[in-house]
């Protein structure tokens, strides 16, 4: 190891870096707010799909069998599903039961006592392991004879997933704009730098540096800048990790947040290594145009 | 060890900077280029280092075509040559030594070899003593000679240099030029492109003599006025 060499290399980067300071603290905030908002999209993404589960989880089926079924109908649909290895649960409502049970929901909104005779037909109560297999046993329910009807809630899983998909878009539009912003910003943080180092440059040509030696302190800057950036973000984020997280608990109870199933020891070293790769290729960019005379 | 065949040189604007020059220059020779401002001397420099590339024809310097030279492979060409300007080119920040060994950290060279090779420049140009000033506290000849020894100190078989004595008083040309026979002697090729009439009759070596970017003249002991060196030739 040639110590002298590294020395050099080292001071190269130091004076760039410490040329701009304003300029410098503009990129590396740029990419600090970038990476908070990838962060917050993150945990956003990922609380969502963990609510989502959670409401796919109670989905049920309700099989409404028809009011003329016979008793060995209804034997033989609880056969058929007790039989299904797919089924978790199958439970028989009465319409008796139905009643019941809709009586203690809508307790002080609806008055159910007006009712003159006893609308529900009786069902089946299923549960599903899987969720994504709740439409194919659906369908095959309904084919048994004496079933009426079978519903599942397939309007609120569908708006759930469409809500997440329009949620995600407009988030990853947001972080890419931002990520763009960034990028230009590092992108002329570092070309005023080769500006303002130009006699240098030139000499360094006229000398015979190659220009991947002339570009590597340059690149460097924006890896600082990138790295920088992340690391201001990753604290952010730690921060309001400890502070804010529980106080978001205790203001949604009813949401049911849990802590958003990521390591943040990966997510931190990801968000590192995205701080990072912006800062590498946006002055890879601006000096690569800036060298060529 | 420098050849130029059929070259011209003619820039996007459409100026034709230089016009089939044939030039052939041998190891350990020391050339001028004469001729006014604005003739091509600069221009042809410029083609030997690739500042510019030739428009056609071929050059060869140390046994590399330049004309076809790749962009990648121009750094390699330039270890071969120091080049030295009117302006000096030095870096204000950097001491005497710091510019000197500059020149060899950017191409790689191990701080052992950097050791031994800058005071070895620097006591050539005679300026060891004064290896830990800043340019601004130097003479114009002092920082001439700061950017010879910058162009030396990667041992380069040529040195061109484009108008050296232009910023200069009479004293420190004097100087420049001794300093610079004094490398021709050690066997480095000299190229001088220059309009220092005195520095050309007080040398009298090869003088190659550009006119509106033709080569009008090439002298073997040439003066600067074609007219007085066949006066003094005559007279003497």
């Amino acid at each position: 190891m040639d110590w002298g060499k590294l020395k050099f290399f080292l001071g190269e980067v130091t004076r760039n870096f410490s040329r701009n300071t304003g300029m410098q603290m503009t990129a590396i905030g740029t990419v600090a707010i970038t990476i908070v908002l990838l962060g917050l999209f993150l945990f956003v993404r990922a609380a969502l799909a963990d609510v989502g589960t959670r409401l796919l989880e109670k989905i049920e089926i309700s099989a409404y069998l028809t009011p003329d079924a016979t008793p060995a109908q209804i034997s033989a649909i609880g056969r058929f599903l007790a039989e299904d290895p797919r089924v978790a649960s199958v439970q028989f409502v009465s319409k008796r039961q139905g009643l019941a049970e809709l009586r203690e929901r809508t307790k002080g909104t609806i008055d159910t006592a007006l009712l003159t005779e006893n609308p529900l037909p009786d069902k089946y109560r299923v549960k599903v392991h899987v969720t994504e297999q709740v439409p194919s046993v659906a369908a095959e329910v309904r084919r048994l004879a004496g079933v009426a009807n079978v519903v599942y809630g397939q309007q609120v899983v569908q708006r759930l997933l469409q809500l997440g998909a329009v949620l995600r878009r407009i988030g990853i539009a947001v972080i890419v704009v931002f990520f763009a912003v960034a990028g230009i910003i590092i992108a002329n943080t570092i070309r005023l730098t080769v500006f303002a180092r130009r006699r240098e440059i030139a000499i360094m040509q006229l000398v015979g540096a190659t220009n991947t030696y002339i570009r590597l302190p340059f690149i460097c800057e924006g890896l600082l800048d990138g790295l920088i950036g992340a690391a201001v973000a990753v604290g952010l984020l730690a921060i309001a990790r400890a502070t804010l997280w529980p106080r978001l608990l205790e203001a949604l109870p009813w949401v049911q947040l849990t802590a958003a199933p990521m390591d943040p020891r990966i997510l931190g070293a990801e968000m590192l290594t995205v701080g990072a790769a912006i800062g590498i290729v946006a002055s890879w960019l601006s000096v690569g145009r800036h060298l060529r005379t | 060890m420098i050849a130029l065949r059929g070259v011209s040189l003619v820039y996007p604007n459409g100026v034709r900077a230089l016009d089939n020059i044939n030039l052939e220059i041998a190891k350990g020779e020391f050339v001028f280029l004469v001729g006014h401002s604005g003739t091509g001397k600069s221009s042809l420099l410029r083609l030997l280092y690739r500042e510019a590339k030739s428009t056609t024809g071929e050059i060869v310097v140390d046994g590399i075509r330049v004309d076809r030279l790749r962009r990648n492979r121009i750094p390699a060409l330039r270890r071969h040559l120091g080049v030295v300007f009117q302006d000096f080119k030095l870096l204000t920040d950097k001491t005497v030594w710091e510019n000197v060994a500059f020149a060899m950290q950017v191409t790689g060279a191990h701080t052992r070899d950097i050791m031994r090779q800058v005071p070895r420049v620097l006591d050539l140009v005679g300026l060891s003593h004064k290896s830990r000033m800043y340019p601004t506290e130097l003479s114009g000849g002092e920082q001439q000679r700061t950017a010879i020894a910058r162009a030396l100190v990667n041992n380069p078989k040529i040195l061109l240099c484009d108008e050296p004595t232009g910023n200069l008083d009479p004293s420190n040309t004097t100087e420049i030029t001794a300093l610079l026979q004094r490398i021709n002697l050690k066997g480095t090729t000299v190229v001088v492109a220059t309009h220092n009439q005195a520095v050309v009759d007080r040398m009298r070596r090869r003088v190659v003599r550009l006119d509106d970017g033709r080569i009008t003249t090439d002298e073997e002991r040439g003066y600067y006025y074609l007219g007085l060196g066949q006066t003094q030739v005559l007279s003497g």
